[in-house]
C-alpha cells in the first residue's frame, strides 16, 4: 500500500506542462497526518501549481497522486468525492459575491454533503465563531475586509470537516495591517493538529508554523527539511541567494 | 518668534456650512440672452402646435378652399354614383390650412429672428462673461435659439407645401373604426410573439451556452454550428423555412402564430446563447474553482456559483435583443397570420392596402415605440445600475 508508511498525501514524480512550459519536473513529496508542509520560493517557481494538483484542479500531466492510499489521478477517481476531503484556500479570497458569509459556508455542506439546512447553519455558526467573524453570517463578502473575507473562506473549508488543507498564498492579497488575523487563525489550525500544507512569502510565519519545510525553484524541489534548521542553516546555494534576497 | 506671531494673526478656517457656489452670480444681459433663445424654441415648436389645436379645435374648413388645396370632400354614394373623395377631408384640410397659414408663417420667422439674435449675441459675448453662471446661460441661449432656427427653417420649407404629405401621412381619421382597433390588438400580439421568442430563445440560449463552453469539442460543434446557422441566415428566409417548407410542405398542420414563436425562439435562442456564453466567460474563473473545491459537480458550481452571476451581467445585453426581436416581429408578416390574431405591422399593412393612406404605418411606429422606448429606457437604468455597483455585489474586494 502506498500509505502503509502512513502518509495522507503522496506526489510521485509529478510533471505539469501548460502548452511549452514545464512548470513542475518531477515533484516527490510525502504529507503525514498533523504535517504542517510549508512551500517557499521565488514567484514562478510552480508552487501554487504544486498545490493545486494535489487536489488536482490542475491535472498532472505525468506522475501520480495519493491521497489517504488512493490513487487520484486515476481517471476512476471520484474526484468530487476526494475534494470534500481537502479544503483550499486562495490568494484571491473567491468568496461567491451575491451570497451572504453564512450561505457561502452552508451552500457545499447542503448541496456537496446532503446536511439538512438547520445543521448545515449550525456548522458554519461554529466555524464562523472559530475564525472569529460570527457576527458578520449575514453580511455580503463586498462589505467584508480582505482579511474578514479570507477568514470566511477558510471558514468555508473548514465546514467541510476536511483531514487537509491547503493553503494558496493565502495573505498576499491582503494589505499589512490586514495579514495578522489571517495567520492567527491559520496559527491555531495547526495548534489544533490540522494537517495543512501552506505556499507562502511569510517567511517568518514558514519558520515559527511549519513543521516541514520545502524550497521550490524551477519546477523542482531544490531543498527540504525542518524549517528553523533549514533557515539557520540553508545547504543550496540557490536558498541562500533567496534568503539572501528577501532579508 | 515673528513666524510664530503671524501664524497666530491667521483667521481661523473658515467653517463651511455647505460647499462654496463657484458658479457665482447671472446678470440681466445673460438672463435675457437666454429668454431670448428660449422663447424663440417655444415659438417655433409650441406656436405650430398651438395653431394646430386652434384649428382643429375652432375652425370649419370650406370645402372650396380645400379642393383648391387638393383634398376633395368626401360625397357618399348616391343612386348616381359610387362615394368620392377623402373620408375625414375636414381633419386633413384644417392640418393643411393651419401649416399654411400666415399666423404659422409669422411664427416660424419670428421664431427664426429671436433664435438667430439669441445665437448670435450669445456666441460672441460667452467668451467674455466674468462668472461660470452667465457664461451658462449666454451658451445655453445661443444654443436653444441655434436649435429655434434649425427647426424653424425646416418648417418654413415645409410649410410651403405640405398638401401631399398631410393627406398620405396625417388622416388620422383612416385610423378610426375597425382598423384602428386593430392597431391596437396588434401591440398584444406582437408583445405575445416577442415574448414567447423571448423565453424559449433564452431557455435554448441557456442550454446552448452550456454546451458551447464545454471542454470537449464534440460537444461544442453542435452548438457552434446551431449559433452559426442561425445567425448567419436571416430571419426571413427562416421564417419561410420554417412554415412553407416544414409547415406546410411537411404537412404539420400547426397555426402560422405557432410556427412564428418557434422561429423566434430559434432565433433568439443563437444570439442570446453567445450573450449568456460571454457572460458566462465573464465571471473570474476562480469562482469556479471555489465551488470544485468544495467537492460540488461542474453542473452544482454553474448552477450555484456562476449562472446566478452570469445572469445579472447579461440582463441588459438580452433587454436589447428583446428590442431587436420586437421590431423583428414585423416580419412575420410574410408566412400571414390569421386576421383576428395579427400583429400591430400586419395591422397596419391592412389599413394601407383598405385605404392607400400610409397613415397607418405612422401609427404603427409610434405602437412600436410606445413599446420599446420604455425597455430602451430599462436597459439604460440597469446598465447605470450595473456601473455604479449596486446591482453586481461582486468585485471581491480584490
Amino acid at each position: 500500500m502506498p500509505n502503509a508508511d502512513g502518509s495522507i498525501v503522496r506526489l510521485e514524480g509529478v510533471h505539469k506542462w501548460f502548452g511549452d512550459n514545464h512548470v513542475l519536473r518531477g515533484i516527490d513529496l510525502v504529507l503525514q497526518e498533523g504535517d504542517v508542509q510549508v512551500v517557499v520560493g521565488p514567484s514562478g517557481g510552480g508552487k501554487s501549481t504544486l498545490l493545486r494538483c494535489v487536489n488536482l484542479l490542475e491535472l498532472p500531466s505525468q506522475g501520480h497522486v495519493w491521497f489517504d492510499g488512493q490513487d487520484i489521478t486515476d481517471v476512476r477517481t471520484n474526484l468530487n468525492e476526494v475534494r470534500t476531503h481537502m479544503g483550499l484556500v486562495f490568494q484571491a479570497f473567491n468568496l461567491f459575491p451575491h451570497m451572504r458569509a453564512l450561505r457561502n459556508i452552508t451552500l457545499p455542506l447542503e448541496k456537496v454533503l446532503n446536511l439538512s439546512r438547520t445543521e448545515a447553519e449550525e456548522r458554519a455558526r461554529e466555524q464562523l465563531q472559530r475564525v472569529k467573524l460570527e457576527g458578520k453570517a449575514d453580511a455580503y463578502p463586498g462589505s467584508l475586509s480582505g482579511g474578514q473575507q479570507q477568514r470566511v473562506a477558510i471558514a468555508r473549508a473548514l465546514a467541510m470537516r476536511p483531514r487537509l488543507m491547503l493553503f494558496d498564498e493565502v495573505t498576499s492579497a491582503l494589505d499589512p495591517e490586514l495579514v495578522g488575523e489571517v495567520l492567527q487563525v491559520m496559527r491555531e489550525l495547526a495548534a489544533d493538529g490540522m494537517t495543512m500544507m501552506v505556499v507562502t512569502h511569510e517567511m517568518g510565519f514558514a519558520r515559527e508554523v511549519g513543521t516541514r519545510m520545502v524550497f521550490m525553484d524551477g519546477g523542482v524541489i531544490v531543498e527540504a527539511g525542518e524549517p528553523r534548521e533549514t533557515f539557520a542553516n540553508p545547504r543550496s546555494p540557490r536558498l541562500q541567494e533567496f534568503l539572501g534576497e528577501i532579508l | 518668534m515673528s513666524a510664530e506671531a503671524a501664524r497666530t494673526d491667521l483667521p481661523p478656517p473658515a467653517s463651511l456650512e455647505a460647499p462654496p457656489d463657484i458658479r457665482g452670480d447671472s446678470s440681466p444681459f445673460a438672463r435675457s440672452i437666454l429668454t431670448l433663445g428660449a422663447c424663440g424654441l417655444a415659438l417655433v415648436l409650441v406656436g405650430t402646435i398651438a395653431i394646430q389645436i386652434f384649428y382643429a379645435v375652432a375652425h370649419t374648413p370650406d370645402p372650396q378652399v380645400c379642393l383648391a388645396n387638393g383634398i376633395i370632400p368626401y360625397q357618399p354614394a348616391t343612386a348616381s354614383g359610387p362615394a368620392s373623395g377623402i373620408q375625414g377631408w375636414q381633419g386633413v384640410c384644417n392640418i393643411v390650412l393651419g401649416l399654411t397659414s400666415r399666423a404659422e408663417t409669422a411664427v416660424l420667422v419670428t421664431g427664426i429672428v429671436l433664435g438667430v439674435a439669441s445665437l448670435g449675441i450669445g456666441l460672441l459675448s460667452y467668451r467674455k462673461a466674468d462668472t461660470r453662471r452667465k457664461r451658462d446661460h449666454l451658451v445655453t441661449g445661443a444654443v436653444f435659439g441655434g436649435q429655434a432656427v434649425n427647426f424653424g427653417i425646416l418648417l418654413l420649407i415645409f410649410v410651403q407645401s405640405p398638401q401631399k404629405f398631410v393627406l398620405q401621412f396625417m388622416n388620422f381619421y383612416q385610423l378610426r373604426g375597425h382598423d384602428g382597433v386593430a392597431l391596437v390588438t396588434g401591440i398584444k400580439y406582437t408583445l405575445v410573439l416577442a415574448f414567447g421568442g423571448e423565453i424559449g430563445g433564452i431557455l435554448i440560449g441557456l442550454v446552448v451556452a452550456l454546451l458551447e463552453i464545454s471542454g470537449r469539442r464534440s460537444v461544442r460543434a453542435p452548438a457552434t454550428v446551431y449559433i452559426n446557422l442561425f445567425r448567419g441566415t436571416p430571419l426571413l428566409v427562416q421564417l419561410s423555412i420554417g412554415y412553407f417548407g416544414i409547415n406546410l410542405g411537411l404537412g404539420l398542420h400547426l397555426s402560422s402564430f405557432t410556427v412564428a414563436i418557434a422561429v423566434f425562439a430559434l432565433n433568439m435562442g443563437a444570439y442570446s446563447a453567445e450573450v449568456f456564453r460571454a457572460g458566462i466567460q465573464s465571471i473570474e474563473r476562480g469562482q469556479m474553482e471555489a465551488a470544485r473545491s468544495v467537492g460540488m459537480t461542474y453542473l452544482q458550481a454553474m448552477r450555484y456559483a456562476i449562472v446566478p452571476q452570469a445572469v445579472r451581467r447579461v440582463i441588459p445585453p438580452l433587454l436589447n435583443e428583446f428590442v431587436i426581436l420586437i421590431k423583428d416581429t414585423s416580419l412575420v408578416i410574410i408566412i400571414g397570420l390569421y386576421l383576428n390574431q395579427l400583429d400591430l405591422f400586419s395591422a397596419a399593412q391592412q389599413g394601407y392596402s383598405d385605404t392607400f393612406s400610409a397613415t397607418f404605418f405612422l401609427a404603427a411606429s409610434i405602437g412600436y415605440l410606445i413599446v420599446t422606448l420604455p425597455m430602451i429606457g430599462i436597459v439604460n437604468a440597469v446598465e447605470r445600475r450595473l456601473r455604479s455597483g449596486l446591482v453586481s455585489v461582486a468585485g471581491g474586494g480584490v
